[in-house]
């Protein structure tokens, strides 16, 4: 009998990632592609929406000939993650009317600001359940009703790039439920668009792509790509979701007192349940997975990009390193350092800070520096400061849910030395996923369980396999949350000298 | 060792080297004033500081020399000292020229690098504004090398001295990759790289000139194009050349010959055939499938 499988293919902010599984579950193969980001202006952030789709089939076509036709594999379906947050817009037809935008653009920043305060900003919260800030469709939108009039008025659909992706893969302009909960326009009860949205941005619903669930199939792939992928016509689509509610799933984060703790470049602390989290400062986001299922949580943007950071300005560099080897000389330095770094605190807000204290002028920081701080000192607190900075926002989902046990992954929060101090922090157990890319996992989850393998998600997020687990550290636990109360204190007093520095920043840039 | 002065025309020991217009090492014991004021180089000029610390403007920028470091001036190009003077100390001098059409510059014939190689170097010294590489001690040794065989000619000197001007060369250009960072911030060279690419994307690139953009050898530089993008560094080249091509097919008024060679392609055969093997449309049948629903202009 033939061997069958699934894909899963992630849209990336950098990188396509596919992964191949067989219907057991174990991981075949994966590969990536990656796609650049063009920065064409301060806080711009774009990415060409063909190269995307290129990079995609690409990628895929080498896959699928060199890792799954030639074992035998015949693939049953494709399940699709994709970042958040981006936005595309097309002409009558269907052509991208110039770059796609990323959730990195912050060029709605006074739209975000202005919004956020209203009466109407906190409604919009509460109807979709997502914070409003620049990077929501719904503000970049806005912003180009109002800088960008013309391309505006000619904008036949306003997408994600996932929408466009699946469209030329497949046909139809659709939108899942978890990617239409961070454009800022879903009403996450009814899941319809929200008039009070559209009508902010000025609007109607049918410029934007069709709702569809996660089980969604988006239709057979296009004959032509059938033949150059050497893919049968019953192989099925489905849109799935976003990487966020798909490495919360692939997490095995499902019941009650779980939460993740995921960080890359930027990082999230996220839990799963069945009711919305209100936060009277906006401070946490609601994206639906599946119906009366709500993966809630908060966001930072300062996660590994400032130890990479921090790498790559101080990090030795004599001759054979690269940067890899750079952090992980300085993660052994680090490890070496008491906890508490001796007194030294960072606070990592480099890129002004999303969760939970909201202030695009914050900046980076590093306090109580003494005589006797060495090099090593400095790249502990950095690796504390970004932790602290994840801490605090699992501070603000405990005032509503309970965290009893975290899983970690992502390149930095699955580096052991910070599962550890997650562990510390948190007085918690953490595991660490057996498979790294929770994403890939979460999308196999969400097409196993469309195939019948399981008869729910909840079932199919009790069959994660976590391999190590690290058990909290009381005495450290006290001192860290000594420092913790300080780093608190400081994020939030330093607001108004943030805000004058900012000042100064913009005028010497 | 005793200060000397080469000339070309004048000294006898230049006369093999039509290359070399100048050789010198001057020990500089009494400032003067104007005794170095900014000037237009005629050829390319390498200056090694021996001795002594030297603040002097290339291409309009101040630097501080100390030994072992270096000023690179093309032809064209100025330098002087900062303050129009020439400090105390020891430095070597060597002018060189180069061949230059107007589209590019070369070394000449003396030089014995291999083709690619020689193309890459070339690119990287005379193409990029280097100005000036920090600690390459390495030089004086080999500057000393040259005066040595010049003043000595032993049997074989004229292609030892071309020899060491080569390693010079090869020398100064490794430096300028490490100092160019693309060690350090992999993904900003790429980025680098990326631009380049699509701000020419006609030309026919090779693995050896990216490679060159990053100061690596071509294995290396496969290797890391291959980690960081899941790509080899020519299929990452047709991947923005496809993506290109496809905005290029969406607009009706441009032939596919045009859209071939724009985005790199030899012939519109060449781009048929890599199109159609990697979507699966030939050029023709994709343009059809995504026309205008109905024209807009």
């Amino acid at each position: 009998m033939a061997m069958e499988c699934i894909i899963t293919i992630d849209l990336g902010t950098n990188a396509v990632r596919v992964m191949a599984f067989d219907v057991d579950g174990n991981v075949i193969a994966s590969t990536k592609g990656t796609y650049p980001t063009f920065h064409v202006e301060a806080d711009y952030s774009e990415q060409d929406p063909e190269q995307i789709f290129i990079t995609m089939l690409y990628v895929l076509k080498n896959f699928l000939i060199e890792k799954i036709h030639t074992r035998g594999y015949a693939v049953l379906s494709i399940c699709f993650s994709a970042s958040m947050h981006s936005l595309l817009m097309v002409d009558k037809g269907g052509i991208p009317m110039g770059n796609a935008i990323t959730w990195a653009d912050n060029r709605g920043k006074k739209e975000a600001q202005e919004l956020k305060q209203s009466a109407l900003g906190r409604q919009l919260y509460e109807s979709t359940g997502t914070p409003i800030h620049p990077m929501s469709p719904l503000v970049k939108i806005a912003w180009l009703a109002r800088h960008d009039r013309e391309r505006f008025a000619k904008t036949h659909k306003f997408l994600s790039i996932k929408s466009y992706v699946l469209q030329q893969l497949t046909s139809g302009y659709i939108i899942d439920y978890s990617l239409a909960s961070a454009t800022g326009f879903f009403n996450i009860q009814s899941l319809r668009w929200e008039q009070a949205a559209l009508d902010f941005a000025g609007i109607e619903a049918d410029r934007l792509p069709e709702l569809v669930p996660a089980f969604f199939s988006s239709g057979k792939l296009r004959r032509e790509f059938q033949t150059s992928l050497g893919l049968r016509d019953s192989v099925k689509v489905l849109v799935g979701s976003s990487d966020g509610c798909l490495a919360t799933l692939g997490g095995g984060v499902w019941d009650e007192g779980k939460a993740i703790i995921t960080v890359e470049d930027s990082g999230a602390v996220r839990t799963v349940g069945k009711v919305i989290l209100r936060d009277a400062n906006q401070r946490l986001f609601n994206y639906v997975l599946a119906k009366d299922c709500y993966v809630s949580g908060g966001p930072t943007n300062n996660g590994g990009v400032i130890f990479e950071w921090y790498a790559k300005q101080f990090g030795d560099f004599r001759s054979p390193f690269d940067i890899e080897h750079t952090m992980q000389h300085l993660i052994q330095e680090a490890a070496d350092v008491a906890v508490g770094s001796q007194g030294l605190l960072f606070l990592p807000y480099l890129l002004g800070e999303r969760a939970p204290i909201w202030n695009a002028n914050a900046r980076g920081t590093f306090f109580g520096i003494n005589i006797k701080h060495e090099k090593q000192h400095f790249v502990r607190a950095v690796i504390e400061g970004i932790l602290y900075e994840i801490y605090s926002i699992g501070k603000t989902l405990r005032e509503h849910r309970a965290i009893n046990s975290l899983t970690v992954n992502g390149s930095f929060a699955s580096i052991p030395l910070c599962a550890k101090i997650i562990a510390d922090l948190f007085r918690v157990p953490v595991s660490i996923g057996k498979n790294p890319d929770s994403i890939a996992q979460g999308a196999y989850l969400l097409a196993a369980t469309d195939m019948g393998i399981f008869k729910s998600l909840d079932e199919a997020a009790r069959t994660v396999v976590l391999s190590t687990t690290y058990s909290p550290n009381n005495n450290h636990h006290r001192t860290y949350h000594r420092y913790f109360s300080l780093f608190e204190k400081l994020s939030t007093q330093l607001s108004s000298e943030f805000e004058e520095l900012s000042e100064l920043q913009h005028e010497q840039p | 060792m005793n200060q000397f002065i080469l000339q070309q025309g004048s000294s006898r020991e230049l006369e093999p080297f039509p290359h070399i217009r100048e050789f010198a090492l001057t020990k500089n014991t009494t400032i003067q004033l104007d005794s170095f004021v900014p000037t237009t180089s005629a050829s390319l000029s390498i200056y090694c500081v021996v001795d002594g610390k030297f603040e002097w403007s290339v291409n309009a920028r101040n630097y501080c020399l100390y030994p072992g470091d270096i000023a690179f001036v093309l032809p064209g190009q100025q330098i002087g000292g900062a303050r129009g003077f020439l400090e105390i100390g020891t430095l070597f001098r060597l002018h060189i020229d180069i061949e230059q059409t107007k589209s590019r510059m070369s070394l000449g014939n003396w030089s014995t690098l291999c083709q690619t190689e020689r193309l890459t170097i070339e690119k990287m010294l005379l193409e990029d504004n280097l100005s000036v590489l920090l600690k390459l001690k390495e030089c004086i040794e080999i500057l000393h090398h040259i005066h040595a065989e010049l003043v000595n000619p032993e049997i074989g000197h004229v292609t030892r001295v071309n020899h060491f001007v080569d390693s010079l060369l090869i020398i100064i250009a490794r430096q300028s990759t490490r100092q160019a960072d693309s060690r350090r911030d992999f993904p900003r060279t790429f980025m680098k790289l990326e631009q380049s690419l699509r701000r020419d994307l006609a030309r026919q690139w090779t693995v050896e000139e990216m490679a060159a953009l990053f100061g690596l050898g071509t294995t290396a530089f496969t290797e890391r194009v291959k980690h960081y993008t899941g790509f080899s560094p020519l299929n990452y080249l047709i991947n923005i050349r496809i993506s290109e091509a496809i905005k290029l097919l969406k607009r009706p008024d441009v032939n596919f010959t045009d859209i071939a060679l724009d985005t790199g392609f030899y012939s519109s055969q060449h781009f048929s055939t890599t199109f159609k093997k990697l979507t699966g449309y030939t050029p023709g049948q994709f343009r059809k499938g995504h026309a205008p629903a109905d024209s807009q202009l």
